[in-house]
């Protein structure tokens, strides 16, 4: 009993650890000093306001966000055959292919970031929005194989093999029963890459110029020279955004599962 | 068989794609990291590397930092794997989503969540000016970075060994005990053994993502704490020194491959028992 | 000429083995088969061979005198009820019966007219909004019938659909399938490990071993003459005593053993002098009354109540521990004690060794 008591304590301790500055940062956003700090003195919700209309962050958030769905729907095309073939067939060469498509997990954002703009934009053979775009995709590909390959790996295979016997041709018998029964993890896996790219510093890092910056670079920059509680105000909103995200895609797929 | 080819038409793009877009040119990234305009193939970059004191510093500071990040994770996230563990479902939901919350914020927000707390006017501080104490300085050095890590990587560690007493059947404990173990002998020769795996696991994603992380501690070490993500940006994008660049880049790639390397063997043991 | 054919088929998973080598089986139109075998014999891969989920390597698999080698299996019209159902577990048992007639683009009057019929014929009218994950497994069994029949197969395949039912169920199913099979007159492979099963359902039984037919033949035969040593081992039959033949004696073949004489039944064509095995069925063992043929000393090392049979484990001096099964009237036997049993003739057989 006394043991159990001693871990949940550490258990407490540890949760205030990782939730705790959110909830300082969320409290400080409400601050009406021109500086941040803890506890803040009165209230406002002015630097909400101010970040929301500022076009600095409204068109990098947009771009951020094209970049990642694009991404996600990239990665998607991509990773579902894949992980169907490496769930269903033993074929020559799957270790090799499995090897390179965990790859981008493996690899430090910092090498793949600085590698892409070496290879890609220094030698003039994308633009940096297209190699911003090729870059996210290789990130969150690994993403939409494993989490579609968990979700294969727990549905029966003989349901295809039902609805051929039943007349349906390999490629109908996919459609009309794999994908019925894996659209949890598809959708668990979107809302997991989209998050991931969302986030990316290192890769974005790399890639930016003229009108082509990911929010996480400008909010960097921004910090470089202001050190008002705007970016905290963001950044709560940002952490909500997460807050929100997460519980309701915990309701409804149980997204830790996937993890 | 007939529909052999069929299989390799679902691979090939997701293969090419990676190959072209990233093994490829990583490949030339690491010749050229061997490759100098004046001497041909030269070790010259990594001899540089190791030469200058900075540089050096912060391999070393990366591995410490990394070494220390992995340690403390595995004292906290072993009790709280256990806690949790022991927790009703329902709850144990809502426990493992608060952890995840960490992974899946905006890193630049996480971050600056730390500057309310250990910044100048923050929290701590505050705190002790309140108590009639003077400021102490905790942004911008080591200790900050640290708990920017911890934050971030621990979950990981979490996560790894929640799912490794999953697997840990509850019968195994019972039947120590009935075998007449003390709890303490329970725990040191059937759970610490049967959950090692998870805590192989964990600790090598904790030590390897906090050797390469880039956010926490540009924000939090600053530019005079300089790890190998923040001097590889400082030497690639302001001194535009690319073969440093290229160089702390190629070292950082072999210590993850490394490490993944161990991982995999780990892996293999498991499976193997 | 058979409905369904299997000539000299090989078939195998990887490049190196083959299960199925120059395999053959006849079926007749309206028949019930059933392919008896322990695991790894070939059965389940015979099925998926007629199904199409395998490819031929060589010999030919004709229906209704029509090749189907190179028909695809979503076009040969064969209705198969899978071991564990593989219900779709995103549709309710409507769609579930309903899917092989949209395929078939039939018209939604007609479907439904189809899909009740069906349901009518496996006692499920009422559940056709269920989804199979809110039925019992008896249920969901049904269900997967009811799909695999409603498009009115040529052909019905069955893999060890019962295996997963409870023993009771099991056996109130049993008597359903056969009903079903023969409302409907629909020509069907059926695949077990279960001897009673076998026997209960089919009209013939091929009794598989390593990838090829020991036996082929009706319930009966299989059931009382087995052709081979492993049908016999596979059907019950029991090993207890090894010898050599040294005569024939109205129409039963004499077995000498250390100077005692055996008589024994035997389908295979015996000489003197050859090296025979002797087996029979642990209830056909009874108390030996006096020194007749066909007897045996043993000691009890155990027994076990059964009810209204005791299970003897007897030790002969044979290599395996005799059971014996004998009705409760007759007494219970202590541990330990000595026991003399007795075996009639007719239920010995002798095979080659």
């Amino acid at each position: 009993m006394d043991r159990i008591s001693i871990s949940t304590i550490i258990m407490v301790l540890v949760l205030i650890f990782l939730i705790g500055p959110f909830v300082v940062i969320f409290i400080s956003s409400f601050g009406t000093q021109e500086f941040l700090s803890f506890p803040p003195q009165g209230f406002t919700l002015g630097w909400f306001k101010k970040v929301i209309s500022m076009d600095m962050f409204k068109e990098s958030m947009k771009l951020s966000v094209i970049i990642a769905i694009l991404a996600s729907i990239f990665a998607s095309v991509l990773g579902i055959p894949s992980a169907y073939a490496l769930s269903r067939y033993d074929f020559m060469g799957k270790r090799i292919v499995e090897t390179f498509l965990t790859l981008p997990v493996i690899v430090p954002g910092m090498v793949a970031g600085l590698t892409l703009l070496r290879i890609f934009v220094m030698m003039n053979l994308f633009s940096i929005k297209t190699t911003l775009l090729i870059g996210h995709t290789i990130i969150v590909l690994p993403y939409s194989i494993r989490i579609t390959r968990t979700a294969l790996e727990n549905l029966p295979t003989d349901i295809e093999e039902a609805a051929i016997s039943l007349g349906a041709s390999k490629l109908k018998a996919f459609f009309l029963t794999v994908l019925p029964n894996i659209k949890t993890g598809i959708i668990a896996s979107f809302i997991l890459m989209f998050i991931i790219s969302f986030n990316n510093v290192p890769i974005s890092l790399f890639l930016t110029g003229p009108g082509v910056n990911m929010l996480p670079i400008v909010m960097m920059s921004y910090m470089e020279y202001y050190y008002d509680p705007s970016i905290a105000a963001l950044s709560t909103l940002l952490i909500l955004l997460t807050f929100g995200i997460v519980i309701l895609s915990q309701k409804l797929l149980g997204i830790t599962r996937y993890m | 068989m007939s529909g052999r080819w069929k299989i390799y038409i679902l691979i090939i793009p997701a293969f090419v794609f990676i190959l072209t877009f990233f093994v490829i040119p990583l490949s030339i990234t690491v010749g050229r990291s061997f490759y100098d305009k004046d001497e041909g193939i030269t070790a010259v970059n990594y001899l540089d590397f190791f030469r200058e004191r900075v540089s050096r510093n912060a391999f070393i500071r990366s591995l410490k930092i990394g070494g220390i990040v992995t340690l403390i994770s595995i004292v906290l996230s072993y009790p709280t794997a256990m806690a949790i563990n022991g927790m009703k479902s329902g709850k144990k939901t809502i426990v493992m989503t608060l952890i995840v919350l960490p992974l899946m914020t905006n890193p630049v927000a996480r971050t600056f969540a730390w500057l309310a707390v250990i910044g100048r006017e923050g929290m701590i501080n505050n705190l002790l000016v309140a108590m009639g104490m003077r400021r102490v300085k905790i942004l911008y050095t080591e200790p900050a970075v640290l708990l920017g890590l911890l934050q971030l990587f621990m979950p990981l560690m979490i996560l790894s060994l929640v799912s490794s007493f999953e697997n840990l059947n509850e019968d195994y404990i019972l039947a120590a005990r009935s075998l007449g173990a003390s709890r303490l002998q329970t725990f040191f020769k059937v759970q610490l053994p049967l959950t090692s795996e998870g805590l192989v696991i964990g600790g090598m994603l904790v030590f390897a993502g906090s050797i390469s992380a880039y956010v926490t501690p540009a924000l939090l070490g600053g530019s005079r704490i300089l790890m190998l993500s923040t001097l590889l940006y400082q030497r690639a994008s302001v001194l535009l020194d690319w073969n440093m660049a290229t160089a702390i880049a190629v070292i950082m790639l072999m210590l993850t491959i490394l490490i993944n390397i161990l991982l995999r063997y780990v892996g293999n043991l498991g499976r193997s028992k | 000429m058979a409905f369904l054919e299997l000539r000299k088929i090989t078939v195998g998973y990887d490049k190196k083995t083959n299960v199925l080598e120059n395999f053959s089986l006849s079926v007749e139109e309206g028949e019930f088969i059933s392919l008896l075998g322990a695991s790894g014999s070939g059965k389940t891969t015979t099925l998926r061979t007629i199904a199409g989920f395998l490819p031929i390597r060589s010999g030919e698999l004709i229906i209704r005198g029509k090749i189907y080698n190179n028909i695809p299996p979503n076009k040969r019209n064969i209705g198969i009820v899978f071991q564990n159902y593989a219900l779709f577990p995103h549709l309710n048992v409507f769609e579930n019966v309903a899917f092989g007639l949209k395929l078939r683009r039939m018209d939604k009057v007609e479907i439904e007219k189809k899909v009740k019929e069906a349901l009518e014929l496996v006692g499920l009218v009422g559940f056709e909004g269920r989804l199979p994950s809110q039925l019992s497994g008896g249920q969901q069994q049904r269900v997967a019938i009811a799909r695999a029949i409603v498009i009115e197969p040529d052909l019905l395949l069955m893999d060890e659909p019962l295996s997963n039912l409870d023993a009771k169920l099991r056996v109130e199913m049993r008597s359903e399938l056969r009903r079903l099979q023969k409302e409907l007159g629909i020509t069907t492979v059926y695949v077990t490990h279960d001897q009673a099963e076998a026997i209960a359902l089919s009209d013939k039984i091929a009794l598989l071993n390593d990838g090829k037919i020991e036996h082929f033949g009706t319930p009966e035969e299989v059931y009382n003459n087995p052709k081979t040593l492993y049908c016999a081992k596979f059907m019950g039959f029991q090993e207890f005593l090894k010898g050599k033949v040294v005569d024939f004696e109205g129409g039963y073949v004499v077995v000498d053993h250390e100077g005692r004489k055996f008589l024994a039944r035997t389908s295979e064509d015996l000489t003197i002098g050859e090296n025979v095995v002797l087996l029979a069925r642990r209830k056909n063992f009874k108390p030996a009354k006096k020194e007749t043929r066909n007897t045996l000393e043993g000691r009890i090392i155990s027994r076990i109540f059964q009810g209204d049979t005791v299970l003897y484990m007897v030790d002969i001096g044979y290599m395996e521990i005799l059971n014996v099964e004998m009705e409760l009237e007759m007494g219970m036997l202590k541990e330990g004690q000595s026991i003399t049993v007795c075996v009639e003739p007719k239920d010995c057989i002798a095979f080659k060794i």
